[in-house]
């Protein structure tokens, strides 16, 4: 079983093959360049040194949000377009969760964050034990504060921030909430690796989708609208 | 806090234009002021200052131009967006850090800018006089 993935979401582009469990490659980019630019030339790298061709592959996996708004349409158009004539599986993978698939080395809470702007963060918890991921709420919007108010459930536990939003959550929460740390930056943002791994849960539990039927994934942020309105109001 | 005066749609175009020899390359910079208060003359010297010398007009139905010069120049008009759903869907925050972002019109998402920016704010005061406050730059 060889799964092909790719992440765009946000700043970081990457992409992965994973053949039978195991890691083949993975290239892994955060610059500021647009990843229209990167993920064609990383992607064919990627397949001719590992000497892999687009046909052996059994399940095309993308992160289809949340995200930034071009940059989950990249991924997601990508992988469409990939998948457009042969009509192979796809997996559509939570961003959070492929965070949460990328970091399975310890036990305790993962924290997936990702900047929202004005202060909401797109996240959902996990919990990481002997390498499982299990997952503790749905993919959110929520106010900075109210996952403040939220964690407070957990302290008796490590909670790891991951994602774009992490430094920033560690800022707000680290004064009230002690257990908080901050996942080591070269595993702190998703990649593709962990939307292979979560597309490999998606498979055994046969929630795959076919091209025609993937769709980006936004998550509405009502908070910030409301702000918004309330400042024009003034 | 700088305040310049400008008798001009040239004079205006020149004032921004030496306000473009300070940037870094990846500033926000907001526009405040009205209708036909030379938000568009402001940023067709704020390119030119960094060697774009032609097809700056204003993207009220494009949303954004892309032009590039000296750094890349993403030009944003806010004019019909107004909710955080538009914001986001224009892929605004996609630019950030990437450019030089101008926004007009930057009243309508004015909670979304980040805190680290330049502001402009033209007032009109006659039909070719203009006041105009920078703030936030490099002293010009």
């Amino acid at each position: 079983m060889k799964i092909f993935a790719i992440d765009t979401t946000a700043s970081p582009a990457s992409a992965a093959i994973l053949s039978d469990g195991r890691l083949l490659g993975e290239y892994y980019l955060n610059i500021k360049t647009t990843h229209s630019q990167t993920l064609m030339p990383m992607t064919e790298s990627l397949f001719k040194n590992t000497n892999i061709s687009i046909d052996d592959i059994d399940v095309f996996a993308v992160n289809a949000g949340p995200g930034s708004f071009t940059g989950v349409r990249i991924g997601v158009a990508s992988i469409k377009g990939m998948t457009f004539t042969s009509d192979k599986p796809c997996a559509s993978v939570s961003t959070l969760e492929a965070m949460a698939f990328g970091i399975p080395y310890f036990s305790g809470i993962v924290c997936a964050v990702m900047d929202a702007r004005c202060a909401q963060v797109y996240n959902a918890l996990f919990r990481l034990e002997n390498g499982e991921v299990r997952r503790l709420c749905e993919d959110r919007a929520i106010s900075i504060q109210e996952l403040s108010d939220e964690l407070n459930n957990y302290k008796d536990e490590t909670v790891y921030l991951a994602g774009d939003g992490a430094e920033l959550c560690f800022r707000a929460f680290s004064e009230n909430l002690p257990n908080v740390r901050l996942v080591p930056e070269n595993i702190r943002f998703q990649h593709a690796y962990g939307t292979a791994k979560a597309a490999e849960r998606l498979i055994s539990e046969g929630k795959l989708c076919t091209s025609d039927e993937l769709m980006p994934i936004y998550l509405r942020v009502p908070q910030a609208e409301r702000e918004l309105k309330a400042r024009q109001q003034k | 806090m700088q305040k310049f005066f400008t008798n001009s749609a040239e004079q205006t175009e020149q004032l921004a234009e030496r306000l473009a020899k300070t940037l870094g390359g990846c500033e926000v910079i907001a526009m405040f002021g009205g209708l036909g208060a030379g938000k568009t003359a402001f940023t067709r010297g704020l390119a030119r200052g960094l060697g774009i010398d032609e097809g700056v007009c204003s993207p009220t139905f494009a949303l954004v131009h892309e032009y590039e010069g000296k750094f890349m120049v993403y030009h944003f008009d806010m004019y019909r967006v107004t909710t955080y759903d538009d914001l986001y869907s224009t892929g605004f925050f996609d630019y950030e850090g990437c450019g030089v972002m101008v926004i007009e019109w930057s009243e309508n998402i004015e909670p979304f800018l980040p805190e680290n920016r330049i502001n402009i704010t033209i007032r009109t005061l006659s039909e070719n006089e203009r006041e105009i406050t920078i703030e936030g730059a490099e002293e010009i």
